[in-house]
């Protein structure tokens, strides 16, 4: 499934500092959480029952941090369909309320070719005002395209 | 602190109680990527819903299994507490596949300052080969007022 060690790299093999457009998801509607509860089975009242939001000191219910955070493979995976990613990790730093949409996009942090082909992604989405909502960073291989694998 | 019924709950009989560092461990569980449920997932995660892969935080909506449901609520504590998705980790050693059965093997570990769960889920073949590791991190937020039931 992964390029083997040594393997060359593509023409287009990105740089660092490469930038990952960007892409908008959302608005996410009071009926778009529901759905994603139902199909996640995360019914956490946090992001469904707008009194359970008040009383956790919150405006209205949070958009759930999975569901923001899974906009980011259909980015990497719209950037380059080449790649495998291994690993993913976040940190949920500010609520989005029900109703509001996000920017997801990324950066090259680190490009490397040898052993093996892997790249570092810095990704964030950003909710209304620019507010920082999730910040990620993902590390991706190249998948092994050969027909003979 | 109450003592806990492993067989409600679904954790090891010597389980510590929540609070301490030792993390409270669950039974081995069997699980399936239902192509219904795939499918229905990457539709709700900005995916094309083809179904033809697993989307990456699939493995996510496992923790919302009963016997791993019950242990979190449980050492939530209870009404008046909710979880907050604080952050959030996958590291794939390879893809998961549609259709096929997987064992997990989770830990819930807590801390007091500030109150949090970390939740360790490993994703096996039935072989037991490791396809996947999450870790989810959870604060513990009380509530201001009693939410309707």
């Amino acid at each position: 499934m992964i390029a083997a060690e040594g393997s060359p790299a593509p023409l287009d093999w990105p740089n660092a500092g490469e930038a990952i457009g960007g892409q908008d998801f959302g608005p996410f509607e009071r009926e778009t959480l529901v759905r994603y509860a139902l199909v996640s089975g995360d019914d956490n009242p946090l992001h469904l029952d707008p009194e359970a939001a008040k009383a956790a000191g919150l405006a209205g219910p949070p958009v759930h941090g999975m569901l923001m955070l899974s906009c980011f493979e259909p980015l990497i995976m719209g950037w380059r369909r080449d790649l495998f990613i291994t690993r993913l990790s976040a940190k949920f730093l500010r609520p989005l309320l029900a109703g509001e949409g996000i920017r997801v996009l990324g950066r090259v942090l680190r490009s490397q070719k040898v052993p093996k082909l892997e790249l570092v992604l810095r990704l964030t989405a950003r909710g209304p005002n620019d507010d920082l909502v999730i910040l990620a960073e993902a590390t991706v291989l190249l998948k092994n395209t050969s027909p003979l694998s | 602190m109450t003592e806990r019924d492993p067989a409600q709950t679904g954790a090891s009989a010597l389980a510590p109680e929540p609070g301490t560092d030792a993390p409270i461990c669950i039974h081995p569980i069997r699980v399936r990527t239902e192509p219904g449920e795939v499918a229905r997932f990457s539709r709700e995660t900005g995916g094309i819903g083809t179904g033809d892969f697993v989307p990456l935080t699939f493995p996510f909506r496992w923790l919302g299994l009963p016997a791993i449901r019950g242990v979190i609520l449980q050492s939530i504590g209870g009404e008046g507490f909710l979880p907050v998705h604080e952050a959030q980790s996958f590291a794939y050693e390879s893809s998961l596949r549609i259709d096929t059965d997987y064992v997990l093997a989770v830990e819930i570990g807590s801390s007091d300052k500030p109150p949090r769960l970390i939740v360790t889920m490993v994703v096996s073949t039935l072989e037991g080969e490791v396809c996947a590791r999450l870790e989810t991190v959870l604060r513990i937020v009380r509530l201001t007022q009693e939410t309707p039931s």
